[in-house]
């Protein structure tokens, strides 16, 4: 089982001979049923797992969005995060910094579990763009693309909302802001419209008119949902790409047990992999120096392990153990469906 | 109104006055010689005899291709197409269009000393022996392996030559198609040009056949070359065996017969081939010696009949395993990856496939060229490197020095060898290509 995990050259002899065994099963996998009913379960969780009473905290890593009070099993930390940073000044240096801590803590242990897999995998918003897009692929319409240019430009934006999202509410509790702007991410993220719809709880589909800073917010918030429904239905994952969450993650990415790793050697620099890439990354094709090759909007979603040609030039590891890796076997028994179905 | 143009009224000869048979001693009208009597077919069959009967044991599935050879060049059959037939100059025009849209490709550029002379006549002394070759069969009557009449020329824009060689081609009556190819591939400006092109050169195919694209036909035009890339795959895993089960001789004519064989025929023909391998392998039958220096070939590519240095290679004990050429591993190697098979997308993405992983010399930068030699030296575990470039082809005759100092920062040896057409260096270039082999198995043995 050890044969082409170590930097040697795949020997063929046992490529040939050995019996199919599980690693090729996994690397021949239908990787996109695979994802599509692992994403489905998780929805089911993430949405709905708060009717059958489970808890998992409110330091979840990914939008188990907080709004759906019932269905949620636990609250995405960006909430309570904001709700903490919120507090008067005094008590953030105080006590509460504290309960930030432990909170971002446990965030982080959640997080480097799966590490960006959540977005990939796990996050149900995520999935729902996935789905939109199926919706799309069925009606035959193509997708766009960003300019290289627009790309660079609107990378920065995930990190804008992430700074934003900090910076407003240290403003609140040191009274600059109103509590109006409370948890502002919150208020212009789709999911706090979309998740709880999904569940069957309205309550967020309103424009407060209370004071003139929720006008403000609820207003946004509806504009960022219609953006969002319009967007993934032109772009694959459209959201993802200017996520604060997606920023979040990857500040913490080092640590994490879950890898995309790359072998430059192997690459031939086909571009498989960036023509799969939903989120457009070009460095998964050209950069060849690098073997972390996780960049800042990558999803870890895999589809470009699935798409690479190229035995062991991109595989996923877990605490440095591959779980899933390209080969040549898997590339054309996927590719051979795609072109019978 | 005696100007000079008046003047120059071509002169038609009367007609002669002797009927046929009148005289004995009249001059008779030039017949064709028999077409195994040609020099194109007299050339190819030296070569094929070679190939067969010098080397022991080749594989039985090879019949196919010895026999595909001997038909097509030395007898002139004709392969017939399937709808109207597209030549290719180069391996970046995208079959799949092609076959998707009902017509058939067959790539032109060719490996003959006889058309490389006619071709002469188009080009600069010091020009690529392919290039001229090409053209001096494109000129041809009757040209080899015999295309046919030809309904559209795609020619790339690829190196200096053959970009030129575009207008020659319409001159001669061809209707040409140049397909831009962009000089840098790293660039993202320069693929969405790419894939402009591609398009462009979709809608042309288009106006040939009166077919349209869709995402059907593509689709199954797709699972065609799909299978063909497969087994080539396959047949190129068999030659990383250690030691060497199948011949690189053998290697290049089965690439070399995908330029004009019917698709399906070939892809049988290699599943078949690649059956016998597997039993070969089994059995572990050798193909060469078990010391025999492993090379790995690049640069110019071998065209039959040219495979005049790989023979020269095999004939003196080394065995080329792998090959980094656009007649070989270049061409059928890399696979196209689609996300969304919608025909945008399938379009997109065989655009991709045609030119990132492109390692031709025309691109700026060859990174990519030598960190594929690198790995395909380790994949193939080979001892060393043989570099054609061919007398003219200045891009390849460029990248040498950056490819001989990577090889030499990795411990690779490598022999360069400049070379054409012409049979005149063979003996030259056997004493070369000995010495080189010599030192190979010495070091080996040193190592030991």
């Amino acid at each position: 089982m050890k044969s082409s995990l170590d930097g040697m050259a795949p020997n063929w002899r046992q490529r040939l001979t050995l019996p199919r065994g599980m690693r090729d099963a996994i690397n021949g996998v239908d990787f996109n049923r695979f994802r599509f009913w692992l994403q489905i379960f998780f929805f089911v969780l993430l949405v709905y797992g708060g009717f059958t009473g489970l808890n998992l905290g409110n330091n979840l890593p990914t939008f188990s969005c907080g709004y759906n009070q019932n269905g949620r099993p636990g609250v995405c930390y960006l909430l309570p995060l904001q709700h903490q940073l919120a507090m008067p000044t005094k008590a953030l240096l105080g006590y509460a910094s504290l309960t930030i801590l432990s909170g971002l803590f446990i965030f982080f242990l959640w997080f480097i579990v799966l590490n960006k897999g959540w977005c990939g995998f796990v996050c149900p918003l995520g999935t729902v763009q996935d789905w939109i897009t199926d919706l799309r692929v069925k009606m035959g319409a193509r997708f766009t693309r960003y300019s290289q240019a627009s790309f660079e430009t609107l990378s920065w934006i995930k990190y804008v909302l992430l700074a934003l999202m900090i910076v407003i509410p240290l403003g609140i509790g040191a009274g600059y802001f109103s509590h109006d702007l409370g948890a502002p991410y919150c208020m212009i993220c789709p999911a706090r419209l979309i998740i709880p719809t999904l569940a069957l709880n309205f309550d967020q589909l309103v424009l407060d008119f209370s004071s003139p800073g929720k006008i403000v917010m609820t207003t946004l918030g509806a504009i960022t949902t219609g953006l969002f429904l319009a967007g993934s239905f032109v772009k694959k994952r459209f959201w993802c790409f200017f996520c604060p969450m997606s920023a979040f993650h990857y500040l913490l990415s080092k640590p994490a047990f879950f890898r995309l790793i790359k072998d430059g050697d192997k690459c031939t620099r086909c571009g498989d992999c960036y023509t799969v890439c939903d989120l457009q990354i070009k460095e998964i094709a050209d950069d060849v120096k690098n073997p972390q090759i996780m960049m800042d909007d990558c999803i870890v979603c895999l589809k470009c392990v699935a798409a690479c040609p190229e035995q062991g030039a991109l595989k996923a590891t877990f605490a440095g153990r591959t779980v899933f890796e390209s080969t040549e076997e898997g590339f054309i028994k996927r590719m051979e469906k795609g072109t019978r179905a | 109104m005696n100007g000079p143009f008046n003047s120059g009224k071509p002169v038609v000869p009367e007609p002669s006055p002797q009927s046929a048979g009148a005289s004995p001693r009249a001059r008779k009208p030039k017949e064709p010689l028999p077409f195994g009597k040609t020099k194109q077919a007299r050339e190819a069959e030296k070569v094929l005899n070679h190939i067969v009967d010098d080397f022991d044991d080749n594989p039985k599935a090879m019949d196919y291709f010895y026999d595909l050879f001997r038909r097509v060049y030395c007898r002139g059959e004709t392969i017939a197409p399937d709808g109207p037939l597209i030549g290719t100059t180069c391996i970046q025009a995208p079959e799949e269009l092609i076959y998707a849209m009902g017509a058939t490709p067959v790539r032109l550029c060719n490996g003959s000393y006889h058309y490389d002379q006619i071709g002469a006549e188009f080009m600069p002394s010091k020009s690529c022996s392919l290039v001229k070759a090409t053209l001096g069969m494109l000129t041809s009557d009757d040209p080899v392996p015999r295309v046919g009449k030809l309904d559209l020329v795609v020619n790339p824009t690829t190196c200096d030559q053959k970009k030129k060689a575009s207008a020659m081609m319409q001159d001669m009556g061809h209707a040409v198609f140049d397909l831009e190819l962009p000089n840098v591939k790293e660039s993202e400006a320069s693929r969405v040009y790419w894939q402009r092109s591609v398009r462009s050169f979709a809608e042309e195919i288009r106006k040939v056949t009166g077919k349209k694209l869709t995402r059907k036909n593509l689709k199954a035009a797709l699972a065609r070359t799909q299978r063909a890339e497969k087994a080539f795959r396959v047949l190129d895993g068999f030659r990383k065996a250690s030691p060497s089960i199948f011949l690189g001789k053998d290697a290049f004519l089965v690439v070399n017969a995908y330029f004009f064989d019917n698709l399906d025929n070939w892809c049988e023909a290699v599943e078949r081939l690649n059956d016998e391998l597997k039993i070969r392998y089994d059995n572990a039958v050798r193909a060469a010696q078990k010391k025999a220096p492993r090379i790995v070939f690049t640069g110019s590519p071998p065209i039959f009949p040219n495979l005049k240095l790989p023979l020269l290679i095999e004939r003196a004990g080394g065995v080329v395993v792998s090959d980094e050429t656009c007649s070989a591993n270049r061409m059928l190697y890399d696979m196209t990856a689609v996300d969304e098979w919608l025909v945008n997308d399938m379009v997109d993405s065989l655009a991709d496939k045609y030119l990132k992983p492109c390692t031709c010399p025309i691109f700026t930068k060859n990174d990519d060229r030598r960190r594929r030699l690198l790995e395909l030296v380790k994949k193939f575990e080979a001892d060393g490197i043989v570099y054609q470039a061919f007398a003219g082809c200045q891009v390849y005759e460029m990248e040498q020095r950056s490819v001989a100092k990577t090889l030499d920062e990795n411990g690779i040896p490598m022999l360069y060898v400049e070379t054409d057409y012409s049979p005149d260096d063979e003996g030259q270039l056997s004493t070369r290509i000995e010495a080189f082999l010599e030192s190979i198995k010495t070091r080996k043995r040193m190592r030991q």
